[in-house]
């Protein structure tokens, strides 16, 4: 339990059993308490802290739509791309989008079949994220585009240009299959997930538009126990659907890489490689914003310390994963006795963009592994610190694939280097932008804990109480 | 009415009825509607109303004539779609040129389209009307009869020019016709003419040479005339496979692109020419049993790479070759002395017949500048040349232009001479213009125009005739000089229009008058010539310091002395050695670099004496450390908007001593700005990392071991099924020599943008077929390989299995084809192609004018090959094997109802090749002479490891080692 608290946060309640709390335990907290504290945001007037966040979100996003509309008006030109690196950070953002939406399908689908009760606390605002972070992800391979205005043509729809079609040999195109089907699924999956609370509001408000707006977005629901059993079985179905997405869906982005000829790129590793940086990086994502949110808007009670600390587990499993993975791709360029291969790793290592690589390693690797200890785990501003470093580790691995990959690969000859633009750089920014933004209308807007859950759980460890 | 005023005079509280909602709605939709759907601007084309004899849209015609990008003057075939020329190829009915072209030559039709060429005549700088010209100049040409009349030209290659000016100094005593080349001859004719009593430089036989040795000399790619030697040179490597190997050992200061092709090649200081030509002469003395005594001097190279030249030379003696650069006459007379001792004099070097391509006269150019100083020229007529940019003295020049009654300038632009000049009177573009040319004594060329003249602009000739009150019709000269001078020495055609008529429609005719073979005797000077070298030598060793350099000028492959520095394609074409393009930088040694501390961008300060100037370092391995090279032709402010400004020109550097200018210069200190500037370089990574992307075999390899080729790995693509053809392509490593005419030639044939500086900084170069070149071993002595680098057609095209949308797709005839207007602009093919020679269209190059250089201006776009699309921007691009000349040739075929035979496609680069390293045809004919080359040992993929079986192979270099020898590793 975090008694060294950042400045902002609320105390946690002395009242609080002393034991460890049991996993999706929401402290003590009255039903309609919850629904009270879950409510309050979207009654009251937002505070400093939320003004200045989206402040600085839409500055972020404004500069980030400037920066695409004159990137579209004028040509990719205005990026750093050049003739031997043809993708940089377009795509690396792209990559790191869809990771961070990991951990939201992970945490709804995944963690709901395996029964991980604690999930209940984050798993609305981990598939927010998702949502958020697949937009912005899907804004890249469309804008990194030569003629966005074409996009269309990834689409196999029935057209009038004769046997034209689209390749199915292109991961490319797999990525826009897979980032739909991600997106669709994420979507239906929060929505459902949010139809009791739309009843709940509903139910609690008297203004007439909102009553209205709830009453359509909740369906018709009464809570009838039928209601609840149909719904319970249409969400474990649900989640059934998604979990295969999980692993599916950062498979074909790895596949982007893996099926080329190049250097760095052409590896079976990168599937399950990719899988558990994007779940590290989801997590990464997802604690930063709690330790935020919670502190912002008070929330301490539904978010503990418990939840945090299981999040740092799965930060520690996965973290690992991706450093054995980047062990095994050293082993096997040495291994291979290739020299392509082996060059391409070599210049990782040492190469220009070493400092990537070793800021990646230092990031995603090592970093991590203070979680082994339970003290590192359960304080909030380690954590906090830690999972902005993870996210910055993340960033630079996809770019350190794909910069490093391409800037030398076969032909020493087309070797170049590669330099970011403002305008990339402002991109970026802007996708930050677009998120935050999101995410900050979201936590305004609707409940981004998932009451009916949480009271569940209450009502589950009262009766364990009693 | 009332009822009309009603819909208008509305009261605002009625309200609309439904109708005429609706009636709105559908005015307001049909108004979108028409808005949107306006198509682009109309272009205003206007067909014939009668038809001209020849001109057939949409078909090319082609005319025979004479190149004008440098005295070497090659006979070009020009290609004119809808009556405007847009391709040079070269002219492969001329025995000694062939059909290759070279780099500067291809571009010369870009510089008929050149914006910043003048309209019409100027008068002080303002327009002028011909008459009006003509009225002022005629007067003073009279009255100069008495004073002094000059026509400053460059080497005039042209027999009817050359008997009209004759006719000048036949009317007017006292005008004088004075020769200069801005990269000046005049001490290899001086020596010639002391030693043989020739005034001519020798022509050069490289193809009987089986040991050639060059001291300072880029006969491959600048010197003299490089399509011309390049071709020779080719084909002696390749009789050289079957001979018994070739040798070329190389002393130079700087790397060129002949040093870089040499078997051995050897740093020197610009200032020991004279004493590596004094110790070879030592050697083939001694060999000769010549018993005089000769000075000696010390050179700071390894003995023994002189006495393996000597050797060389000495076995070969009778079929060997010197070549020397020198600008001093001595040397070359030393020079000339070695190659009459080895028995080269008749057989290498020929002296009956001559080279004509420099004629410059240093000495001449010397007693002009004092005769305008002193006030004795009334009229001075410059004529393709420009010397306030490019005489090391400009401002002494210019003030003697002062005091001169009359300048005229006869230049295309407003260059710095003209600018300077009274009267400038703009000739046509040789495109535009009527001509012959002699390169070589007995060798003849025609030129004629492909255009009718897209300016104001009058033949030079035409105006020398009219002011001598001749008709001003240089065509009617020019054929009436071939009725009196050529028809009778031939006994071919019967008429002379028969005799005109061929030789216009070859375009070249040679002399067939039987050659009168005279013997010579080398003159006697030769040993005093070794004393001054000597002296010379000395005095160059005491100007050494520790921090003291030499500086060596030289010219570049596509800027030339600076004419052409107003096109872009030259500007953007890559230097063969230092893959810089956009400007000319200071080559310095690595070690020095090191030493100094700058590297490659760095901004350094030469001073030499009392000139000094800036420019950017470049660490060049293989460069002489006691020596620094900068290129000549930057750094003008007279070329047009593309040249200007670009570098920093270098000729006032040139020394001039004894009225004998010398690209050398001693005693040069360098001093660190601290200031950096990127190079626009192509190419930054230089070494080849060990990789077998260039392969060779030594010849004994290559003639006595049996083995089989490597057999085709297996794929887990289906293969594919073949179609009708299957297109190929064989580039010869062993001869190609890296001039990158090809890339020039690709350009303008395939449209390739021009993206300037500033884009190729950020590689975003273009160019659809690139030179590769890399350096392996020590930095102060690299071994250079060249590999010309496009689209290998893969048949398991890793960029066609990743493209979404399917814009990149392979044919049945086996080439990777690009299909622009599909293409979305993934770049997912760009990142996935291994050899890295697909080009992004980051902007919108056409039209636009923040790429104002080759696509921008109405004019330029003239140049356009109608054949093929000009690409939008976000898109891909890359070398299509000249799909549209394989499709025209299929077609005329078909029609024709023939079948296609080896040979009759030519793609643009392989057309252009001087040497012709490239050979592109059909693979599935196994008599194809692709398929043929194909089948030798020394033919491989690049990357074939990888499994994409390209249609693109290479045939290895082979090695020469050195005989008796083993070769080191």
């Amino acid at each position: 339990m975090s008694s060294t608290a950042i400045p902002s946060l609320r105390p946690v309640p002395a009242s609080r059993p002393s034991a460890r709390p049991v996993a999706g335990d929401a402290g003590d907290a009255a039903l309609r308490e919850i629904t009270d504290d879950v409510m309050r945001p979207l009654v009251t007037r937002p505070g400093a802290g939320w003004w200045a966040c989206f402040a600085a979100s839409t500055i972020a996003l404004t500069i980030g739509v400037a920066m695409v509309a004159y990137e579209i008006a004028t040509g990719i030109g205005v990026w750093g791309l050049n003739r031997t690196v043809g993708w940089a950070f377009d795509i690396t953002n792209f990559v790191f989008w869809i990771g961070i939406g990991h951990a939201g399908t992970l945490i709804s689908a995944i963690l709901l079949l395996l029964r991980q009760r604690w999930r209940t606390a984050i798993s609305r605002s981990a598939e927010a994220m998702t949502i958020f972070a697949v937009m912005c992800a899907a804004l890249f391979p469309l804008i990194h585009m030569g003629r966005p205005w074409l996009a269309f043509w990834v689409m196999p729809y029935p057209n009038s240009r004769g046997p034209l079609w689209v390749n199915f040999r292109s991961p490319l195109l797999w990525d826009v299959f897979a980032i739909n089907t991600y997106l669709t699924i994420s979507l239906v999956f929060w929505y459902l997930g949010m139809i009791p609370d739309f009843a709940t509001m509903r139910d609690r408000t008297d203004a007439p538009v909102r009553r209205f707006a709830y009453s359509v977005l909740s369906l018709g629901w009464n809570g009838s126990a039928r209601t609840w059993s149909r719904y319970e079985t249409a969400t474990t179905l649900l989640a059934g659907l998604a979990t295969p997405l999980v692993i599916s869906v950062h498979s074909i982005v790895s596949m982007d890489f893996a099926t080329s000829v190049l250097p760095g790129w052409h590896t079976t590793l990168f599937p399950p490689y990719f899988v558990a940086g994007a779940v590290f990086s989801g997590f990464g994502m997802v604690m930063t914003l709690l330790i935020i949110v919670r502190a912002v808007m008070h929330l301490e009670r539904y978010i503990t310390a418990a939840h945090l600390e299981a999040m740092g587990k799965i930060m520690l499993l996965t973290g690992s994963i991706v450093g054995f993975a980047y062990a095994t791709e050293l082993f096997n360029a040495w291994y291979s006795h290739n020299v392509y291969e082996r060059y391409a790793f070599l210049n990782r290592l040492a190469g220009p963009y070493a400092w990537c690589f070793w800021i990646m390693v230092g990031c995603n690797a090592l970093a991590p592994q203070v979680l082994w200890l339970r003290r590192a785990r359960r304080s909030v501003p380690l954590l906090f610190v830690l999972s902005i470093l993870v996210n910055v580790g993340m960033w630079f691995e996809r770019f350190v694939i794909i910069v490093t990959s391409l800037h030398r690969s076969y032909l020493p000859s087309s070797w170049t280097m590669y330099r970011p633009t403002i305008v990339e750089v402002g991109t970026l920014a802007g996708s930050f932008g677009l998120f935050f933004t999101c995410f900050l209308l979201f936590i305004r807007v609707l409940p981004m804990i998932a009451m009916w859950e949480i009271k569940a759980g209450a009502g589950r460890a009262a009766e364990r109480r009693a | 009415m009332t009822h009309d005023l009603k819909f208008w005079n509305r009261s605002p509280e009625r309200d609309d009825s439904r109708r005429d909602f609706l009636a709105r709605l559908g005015f307001a939709l049909a108004a979108s509607a028409v808005a949107s759907c306006s198509r682009a601007p109309v272009q205003k084309a206007i067909p014939f109303l009668n038809k001209p004899e020849e001109v057939t849209p949409g078909v090319a015609s082609w005319y025979a004539t004479t190149c004008a990008g440098c005295a070497a003057a090659c006979p070009l075939l020009v290609k004119t779609r809808d009556g405007r020329p847009i391709k040079i190829e070269g002219n492969a009915e001329s025995v000694r040129f062939g059909g290759g072209t070279c780099a500067a030559g291809q571009a010369t039709v870009l510089s008929l389209y050149d914006p910043n060429r003048l309209r019409g005549p100027l008068w002080h700088g303002e327009p002028a009307s011909w008459s009006e010209i003509d009225a002022r100049v005629k007067p003073q040409v009279a009255a100069a009869s008495r004073r002094g009349i000059v026509l400053l030209s460059g080497t005039i290659v042209s027999p009817s020019t050359r008997a009209l000016i004759a006719e000048w100094s036949a009317r007017f005593p006292r005008f004088r016709h004075v020769v200069y080349d801005a990269v000046s001859f005049s001490a290899l004719r001086e020596a010639t003419h002391a030693c043989f009593g020739v005034a001519a430089v020798p022509h050069y036989r490289f193809d009987r040479a089986k040991t050639v040795v060059g001291i300072e000399a880029d006969f491959l790619g600048t010197w003299l005339s490089p399509v011309e030697f390049t071709r020779q040179y080719a084909d002696r490597r390749r009789e050289g496979l079957s001979s018994g190997g070739v040798q070329h050992h190389q002393f130079e200061s700087g790397v060129s692109l002949t040093g870089s092709n040499a078997d051995r090649r050897v740093a020197i200081a610009a200032s020991e020419q004279g004493a590596v030509a004094l110790a070879l002469l030592h050697r083939i003395a001694a060999d000769a049993r010549v018993a005089e005594p000769l000075p000696r001097v010390e050179v700071a190279i390894d003995d023994r790479a002189i006495d393996r030249a000597a050797d060389d030379l000495w076995r070969d003696r009778g079929r060997s070759l010197v070549v020397c650069g020198s600008d001093d006459p001595s040397t070359q007379v030393v020079v000339h002395a070695i190659n009459t001792l080895l028995g080269n004099i008749g057989v290498t070097v020929d002296l009956d017949a001559p080279s004509l391509q420099r004629q410059g006269d240093d000495a001449a150019v010397e007693e002009l500048i004092e005769s305008m100083n002193r006030g004795d020229v009334q009229v001075l007529m410059t004529y393709g040349v420009n010397p306030l940019y490019d005489f090391p003295d400009a401002e002494r020049f210019a003030r003697g232009m002062e005091s001169v009654a009359l300048s005229i300038s006869f230049a295309d632009r407003a260059d710095e001479t003209a600018n300077a000049s009274h009267a400038v009177c703009p000739d046509h573009h040789f495109l535009e213009a009527w001509g012959d040319a002699e390169p070589i004594a007995g060798s003849f060329s025609l030129a004629q125009p492909t255009v009718a003249p897209l300016f104001d602009t009058r033949a030079a000739q035409d105006s020398l005739l009219e002011w001598l009150g001749k008709p001003p019709d240089f065509y009617s000269y020019v054929r009436e000089f071939w009725r009196r001078e050529l028809f009778p020495r031939q006994d071919r055609s019967r008429t002379f229009d028969e005799f005109w008529d061929r030789a216009l429609h070859d375009g070249v005719y040679d002399d067939s008058a039987p050659r009168v073979e005279r013997r010579y005797a080398l003159a006697e000077g030769w040993r005093a010539a070794a004393g001054a070298i000597a002296a010379d030598h000395q005095r160059a060793v005491s100007a050494r310091g520790p921090d003291r350099y030499e500086l060596r000028l030289h010219e570049t492959v596509a800027i030339r002395d600076g004419r052409h520095a107003n096109n872009p394609w030259l500007q953007e074409l890559p230097d063969p050695v230092t893959k810089l393009t956009w400007g000319n930088s200071i080559a310095i040694a690595p070690s020095v670099a090191r030493s100094i501390g700058v590297a490659t961008g760095d901004v350094v300060r030469v001073v030499a004496g009392d000139r000094s100037c800036e420019l950017p370092a470049y660490v060049q391995p293989g460069q002489s450390p006691s020596t620094v090279s900068i290129a000549l032709g930057y750094g003008r402010d007279g070329a047009g908007k593309v040249g200007n400004g670009i570098g920093a020109n270098a000729f006032p550097f040139v020394s001039a001593s004894a009225a004998r200018r010398a690209y050398l210069r001693t005693g040069v200190a360098l001093q660190r700005t601290g200031r950096h500037r990127e190079l626009a370089l192509t190419q930054t990574h230089h070494s080849i990392e060990g990789r077998s992307i260039i392969r060779s075999i030594t010849l004994d390899e290559l003639l006595n071991e049996r083995s089989e080729p490597a057999p085709e790995r297996p794929s887990l693509w289906p293969e594919r099924e073949g179609g009708e053809h299957r297109w190929g392509m064989a580039v010869d490593l062993n001869t190609c020599t890296g001039c990158s005419a090809c890339v020039t030639a690709c350009q303008a044939e395939n449209n390739v943008p021009v993206v300037g500086p500033d884009e190729v900084t950020r590689s975003r170069e273009m160019h659809w077929i690139r030179i590769d070149r890399y350096y392996d071993g020590a930095d102060d002595d690299p071994g250079v390989s060249f590999q010309p680098m496009m689209c290998q057609h893969c048949q398991n095209a890793p960029c066609e299995t990743v493209c979404p949308v399917l814009a990149t797709v392979h044919s049945s005839d086996g080439i990777n084809q690009q299909i622009y207007n599909r293409c979305i602009g993934t770049r997912y093919c760009e990142n996935n192609c291994p050899y890295k020679v697909r080009r992004f269209n980051w902007f919108q190059y056409a039209g636009n004018d923040r790429f104002d250089f080759t696509m921008n201006d109405p004019l330029e776009r003239m140049v356009l090959n109608p054949d093929v699309v000009v690409r939008s921007r976000g898109v891909m691009e890359k070398c299509s094997l000249c799909v549209q000349r394989i499709q025209a040739e299929k077609l005329s075929a078909k029609q024709e109802g023939r079948t296609l035979e080896d040979g009759r496609i030519k793609t643009a680069c392989q057309q252009a090749c001087p040497a012709s390293a490239i050979v592109f045809g059909d693979l599935n004919d196994p008599n194809s002479e692709v398929a043929r080359l194909r089948r030798s040992r020394r033919h491989y993929h690049v990357l074939d490891e990888l499994g994409t079986r390209p249609n693109v192979g290479y045939l290895m270099r082979v090695k020469n080692a050195p005989r008796g020898e083993p070769e080191p590793l």
